[in-house]
């Protein structure tokens, strides 16, 4: 192989003296939580090598030539799949779709009948979401390949945690997030990007908030109290609030998620108009972030809720840079995870690693 | 011949298989337990025609090496709240199964619930039930619960007089709560009439629509849907309240708040135990000795993860995230709670306010919990497990062994001779090592360590959270009526 259609050689070349060289080791991405901060730097420089990819005037490198990775969505999701299949077309994969409209799923066949029949038929990646939290972990106890959760339930969503990561250090002088103050506004309780940023976030050493109504923080206060001391290894403390301008304040990072209609139908908040004035991302409540602050939205948007067109399409946004880099972050996974099947020793001892915890080691400023 | 122990040593042969009278049995040098005198210590015992025909309590040097810590013969243990599955859900237990799994954890009395299929709700399904525990040969009593309304479907009362006169114990929707206060007040007016109890499943179905896990650190973060302790506390508060109208105008109107979970459910019962209300209560192993930190992988009993100011430990924090996540098998209803409610758990057990320990053993097929987590269907099989998980707790010292004993024998007796038509019956007999009555007990060596596998389980629901895990206590042979119900396969063989 050549460096020309070699994206990165990461795990083989000599470390820098800041970043300790380490070797992907997982067999599955399911969360950020097991994966090390020295991990998440290889992640991140893998995404480079792949943005170099993506740079060409051909996007595509036989990285991945003749493995096949499968999508399997219980859930509707454009970008996120479109996001996956292009990132393992480019890798030169092969790629197999399947939507539940589709497929057997409609006629009753379990997850785990169905996750048999699609190793069967040859999956060797498998890119998954599913509306149920903990979905993929059943799938990997049964998946003889790897599996990628591209998003399940109120729980994980890891690829779009790395690649805001990713999208945050591109921003951010120094590529550094020690001490950057990053708000997410909205409905905490039941996103899932939430959950992966806090690990991630937590883990890069930010000065993380979290806000929204009380209804949709449910439990979120407790778990900030949980880790307010430090208490958790490689992860700092973070902030919950509803006061969202006390979130914007001086925020380096400012990013809304989706509201979605059902919360009004659950009893959990009165009206869209009513979360638009009090919680929405207008300009002027992004006034009150540095000047220089960045707004964020994983997508799809409601524009006038939870943020207001103005501000999705003004200058700070990096809305579109985020889809753009998803497909550099999810490129990167897919890599390391193809990888990291020999590079583990096989089956066993790639299963094994992930089976046992790794204590986290984050950058010591946040200490 | 020899139990498996240093000091214990049997005699002579038993009947050759289960079901049929024990002729002889005689066992040397072992610790007795018998919760009716209080009387705990070394003793001998002879069990002859499936009569225990003599009781000796040892002293002095005949009593030297015997401890507690070996060979324990005890009462035959009652499970006041168990799921046999028969009719209608035979993949996932059958009564002779369940009476199998029984035996092996020690029980020689199990009350069924009613949630089958048909629902116990007329005479006809008892009959049913009756005659398959007669036809598995086993002498595990099997009784029943009646359901509360017809087909548990919480519009009307279920034929309770007829289910009264073919013999059932009480009346329960399990699995459920009796859906409206008002329905829950006529069916403790027309069971009390009965003399008999309404046990209720505790739970406010609005405040745990779509529920996966309890409310709280552990579920935050696993981004599992909340099971608030408020929908405990909510319906143990409105269940005190019917019962304390229904009794101005039927005096024998009888609660039993089954499978307690909550540090605040207990306290509530606890003040209206007080209070004089005809109210009792029990809690379940798992709540006992498991949290909802298992969920997130935890493998640590509760008590190790209370921190020493009594609030609950982070397993995060500890690095005590040792299992794969998601466990269907700890799906359970009412869920496993903080180490915090497992502690109050044991507190209302060594005070009185919930005096016995009832399994909740909810067999279910691979089917129904090989899935999503969320998808899971709720329950443990936790039949055959429920004294090893005590004996953890005798191990760390926080629950005296004789109080063990008395939470799965005398408690659950006593609990059934305050049902006013049952006070007279051989359910509410004293479950005690009485010289000149039916043998009906249990040998267990408490040092005596066994893995929970899918093979070991007698019980077809392998949905228990401990597979793959030891636990202390291995039952040697369990005697029900005088016939053998179970005996271990290596107890003979030296």
């Amino acid at each position: 192989m050549n460096v020309e259609t070699e994206p990165a050689a990461v795990g083989r070349t000599a470390g820098s003296a800041r970043t300790q060289e380490v070797a992907w080791h997982h067999r599955h991405l399911l969360d950020v939580d097991v994966v090390t901060w020295p991990e998440i730097e290889l992640i991140m420089r893998t995404t480079d090598e792949m943005k170099g990819v993506l740079a060409r005037p051909i996007r595509k490198v036989p990285a991945l030539n003749g493995r096949r990775v499968t999508t399997l969505f219980y859930e509707a999701s454009t970008r996120t799949r479109v996001s996956f299949e292009t990132a393992a077309r480019n890798l030169s994969a092969d790629v197999v779709s399947v939507a539940t409209a589709t497929s057997s799923v409609t006629k009753g066949e379990s997850l785990v009948d169905t996750i048999r029949t699609l190793e069967a038929l040859g999956a060797e990646i498998l890119v998954m979401r599913h509306s149920v939290s903990g979905a993929p972990y059943l799938a990997a106890e049964i998946f003889g390949g790897h599996v990628l959760n591209g998003g399940d339930g109120w729980h994980a969503h890891p690829t779009q945690a790395l690649l805001d990561l990713y999208t945050m250090r591109q921003h951010l002088a120094g590529g550094d997030l020690r001490g950057r103050k990053v708000a997410i506004v909205g409905d905490i309780l039941h996103s899932r990007v939430a959950r992966s940023n806090i690990w991630s976030l937590t883990a890069a050493g930010a000065d993380l908030w979290l806000c929204g109504p009380a209804t949709l923080l449910r439990g979120m206060d407790r778990w900030a109290t949980a880790w307010d001391g430090g208490a958790i290894p490689g992860h700092g403390r973070f902030h919950v609030t509803s006061d969202v301008d006390a979130a914007v304040r001086d925020a380096d990072v400012v990013m809304a998620l989706r509201i979605q209609r059902e919360r009004m139908q659950g009893g959990l908040l009165p009206s869209l108009r009513e979360y638009a004035a009090r919680f929405g991302l207008n300009a002027e409540r992004v006034s009150l972030a540095k000047p220089e602050a960045i707004v964020m939205h994983p997508g799809p948007m409601n524009e006038g809720i939870e943020i207001a067109p103005d501000v999705a399409t003004s200058g700070r946004a990096v809305i579109t840079e985020q889809v753009a880099n998803g497909v550099a972050v999810r490129m990167a996974l897919l890599y390391l995870l193809a990888g990291a099947h020999e590079a583990a020793g096989g089956h066993e001892a790639a299963h094994e690693a992930v089976h046992v915890r790794e204590a986290a080691r984050a950058p010591e400023a946040i200490r | 011949m020899s139990l498996q122990s240093k000091t214990a040593s049997r005699t002579t042969a038993l009947g050759p298989s289960v079901g049929e009278v024990v002729e002889r049995f005689e066992l040397e040098k072992a610790w007795l337990v018998d919760p009716v005198s209080g009387r705990e210590g070394p003793g001998e015992i002879v069990v002859t025609d499936g009569v225990l025909e003599s009781v000796v309590w040892l002293e002095g040097e005949e009593a030297s090496g015997v401890t507690d810590k070996g060979v324990v013969v005890a009462p035959g243990f009652f499970d006041l709240h168990a799921h046999f599955r028969e009719p209608g859900f035979e993949d996932a237990e059958t009564v002779a199964t369940g009476a199998a799994a029984a035996a092996h954890g020690g029980y020689t009395t199990v009350a069924m619930m009613p949630n089958t299929s048909p629902a116990l709700d007329e005479p006809g399904v008892l009959e049913r039930i009756r005659s398959a525990a007669r036809a598995s040969g086993s002498p595990v009593e099997v009784l029943a619960y009646g359901a509360v309304s017809a087909d548990r479907a919480g519009e009307q009362l279920s034929a309770m007089g007829e289910l009264a006169d073919a013999g059932v114990i009480g009346y329960s929707d399990d699995g459920a709560p009796v859906r409206t206060a008002k329905l829950l007040r006529s069916a403790l007016l027309y069971a009390g009439m009965l003399g008999l109890p309404v046990v209720e499943h505790a739970e406010d179905l609005e405040l745990t629509a779509s529920a996966e896990a309890n409310e709280g650190y552990v579920a935050s973060i696993l981004g599992l849907a909340g099971w608030p302790t408020a929908g405990e506390v909510n319906a143990v508060s409105r269940d005190l309240a019917v019962l304390a109208d229904a009794l101005r105008d039927e005096p024998r109107a009888r609660l039993h708040l089954t499978h307690l979970s909550t540090t605040a459910s207990l306290d509530l019962v606890r003040r209206a135990k007080a209070a004089g209300l005809p109210v009792t209560c029990d809690v379940t192993p798992h709540h006992l000795a498991l949290a909802d930190e298992w969920i997130a992988g935890a493998r640590r009993w509760s008590w190790e993860a209370l921190g020493p100011d009594g609030t609950s430990r982070d397993p995060w924090a500890d690095e005590a995230l040792t299992a794969w996540p998601y466990d269907t098998s700890l799906r359970v209803n009412p869920p496993l709670r903080t180490p915090v409610d497992a502690a109050a758990c044991l507190a209302a057990l060594l005070d009185g306010t919930a005096s016995a320990v009832v399994t909740d053993h909810a067999p279910h097929t691979v089917v129904d919990k090989e899935v999503e987590f969320g998808m899971a269907s709720n329950g443990i099989s936790g039949i055959e497990t429920a004294l090893g998980v005590l004996i953890a707790l005798v191990d760390s010292c926080r629950l005296p062994l004789a109080r063990a004993i008395a939470a799965l024998t005398t408690a659950p007796a006593a609990i059934v001779a305050g049902w006013p038509a049952l006070a007279a019956t051989a359910a509410a007999r004293k479950r005690g090592l009485t010289e000149g009555a039916p043998a009906d007990l249990v040998v267990f060596d408490r040092a005596d360590r066994w893995t929970v596998t899918e093979e070991s389980l007698r019980s077809k629901g392998k949905n228990s959270p401990f597979i793959g895990r030891e636990l202390s206590g291995r039952v040697l042979l369990t005697i029900a009526g005088g016939r053998l119900a179970y005996e271990d396969p290596k107890g003979g063989d030296e």
